[in-house]
């Protein structure tokens, strides 16, 4: 029942034939995948990390683009407002000058047309006086003088009578 | 099987060969790498059922390799499962009709507890050295006797605690067999379930012993 010969020998061998096997087998592609995982879900740790902070410089940067947008926006409006108070002032000293202008016109217009009217006045005059006189003389007298005449009469009634003509 | 403890023995080169233990070794060996090939086919970084009970016991052996001997215990996971794999399956051979296990063979247990002690001798040598030597003469020189007893004894008992367990254990299914008549197998079917815990045991006991042994010349000195 005890007998040892060469099948211890050969035991031996068998076993250390099975544990060769079963280390290039089964062990090393497990504590390879162990290690494989191990491996990654550092990097995947790191690489977390990294993002998140890549993540966060992106949103200073954002937040920054967005200050200074804000910031050109509320520049470009306050311009715009400035703009639009000087045109409005341009404008309505433009409309002022206009009006001016126009009222000088019409003044100038209307003491051109009283002129013009005094003018025709004292020619009817004249012309009315004239028959006047040589119906109550009966005699013509010389045009020189009979100008003359008239015209004294004329700019004394200009002085006396029409300085006081209203226009 | 005939008379119990009989062997045949095939002759070769002026050797001799237990053919039924050799052969039932080959088979156990195969029955290990399939159950290894099939656990280990299709290893993925995001772990499905199998690889996830693998890598389970590859961790639990692990953390208890680490606790047991140091950093250095590593290399030894692989001859520590192979061992326990291959005594699992082989105690269990036996328990199949027709088959026997080769670990009632005191061969087969023999020549593993000697591959166990001198890979111990080895590796404490190999780390330790000439402090190695010495330390069989501590505390005093006298003690070298006690020591080598006791160094002696440890292949012994590893090889016969194993031989003796499995070998009753079949011979006993033998007997039950013979002696019960055929329609009450209920002693032979307990003693078969027993046969599977006793088969664990021994593999259990033969592992954690080597392990221990290993343990002692591997883990550093710091460690202690």
């Amino acid at each position: 029942m005890i007998d040892i010969n060469a099948t211890l020998l050969t035991q031996i061998l068998n076993f250390l034939i099975l544990v060769a096997i079963l280390r290039w087998l089964a062990y090393k592609p497990v504590v390879g995948m162990l290690d494989a995982r191990a491996k990654k879900i550092a990097s995947d740790i790191n690489k977390a990390d990294e993002d998140k902070k890549a993540a966060a410089a992106t949103l200073a940067k954002y937040q920054d683009e967005l200050r200074s947008a804000q910031e050109k926006a509320q520049e470009i409006i306050e311009r715009a407002e400035a703009m639009a108070r000087d045109e409005r002032a341009k404008s309505v000293a433009d409309t002022k000058r206009e009006i001016e202008q126009m009222k000088k016109n019409a003044a100038e217009e209307i003491e051109r047309e009283k002129a013009q009217a005094v003018e025709q006045l004292k020619t009817e005059m004249v012309t009315l006086s004239m028959a006047a006189a040589g119906k109550i003389i009966g005699k013509n007298i010389s045009a020189k003088d009979n100008e003359s005449i008239i015209g004294d009469f004329i700019n004394k009634l200009g002085k006396e009578k029409l300085g006081d003509l209203s226009c | 099987m005939g008379e119990i403890g009989e062997r045949e023995i095939v002759q070769l080169c002026g050797l001799s060969f237990n053919k039924e233990t050799i052969l039932m070794t080959w088979l156990a060996m195969a029955v290990v790498i399939l159950i290894s090939a099939l656990a280990t086919r299709n290893l993925k970084i995001v772990p499905t059922t199998w690889q996830n009970i693998v890598e389970m016991i590859v961790v639990w052996l692990h953390g208890q390799i680490d606790a047991m001997m140091g950093r250095r215990g590593r290399m030894l996971a692989p001859f520590i499962v192979s061992l326990f794999m291959f005594l699992l399956v082989s105690n269990w051979l036996g328990l199949i009709p027709h088959l026997a296990s080769p670990t009632n063979d005191i061969n087969t247990t023999l020549g593993l507890a000697l591959l166990v002690i001198c890979l111990v001798h080895v590796l404490g040598l190999y780390y330790k050295g000439m402090h190695y030597i010495a330390h069989f003469f501590q505390p005093f020189k006298i003690f070298i006797l006690i020591n080598l007893i006791e160094e002696i004894a440890k292949p012994i008992t590893l090889a016969f605690r194993l031989f003796g367990n499995i070998l009753a254990g079949e011979i006993l299914i033998i007997v039950l067999l013979q002696l019960v008549p055929w329609w009450m197998p209920i002693p032979s079917v307990l003693w078969l379930m027993f046969s599977i815990f006793i088969g664990v045991v021994q593999a259990v006991v033969f592992t954690m012993l080597s392990s221990a042994y290993l343990s002692n010349v591997v883990k550093e000195e710091g460690h202690e």
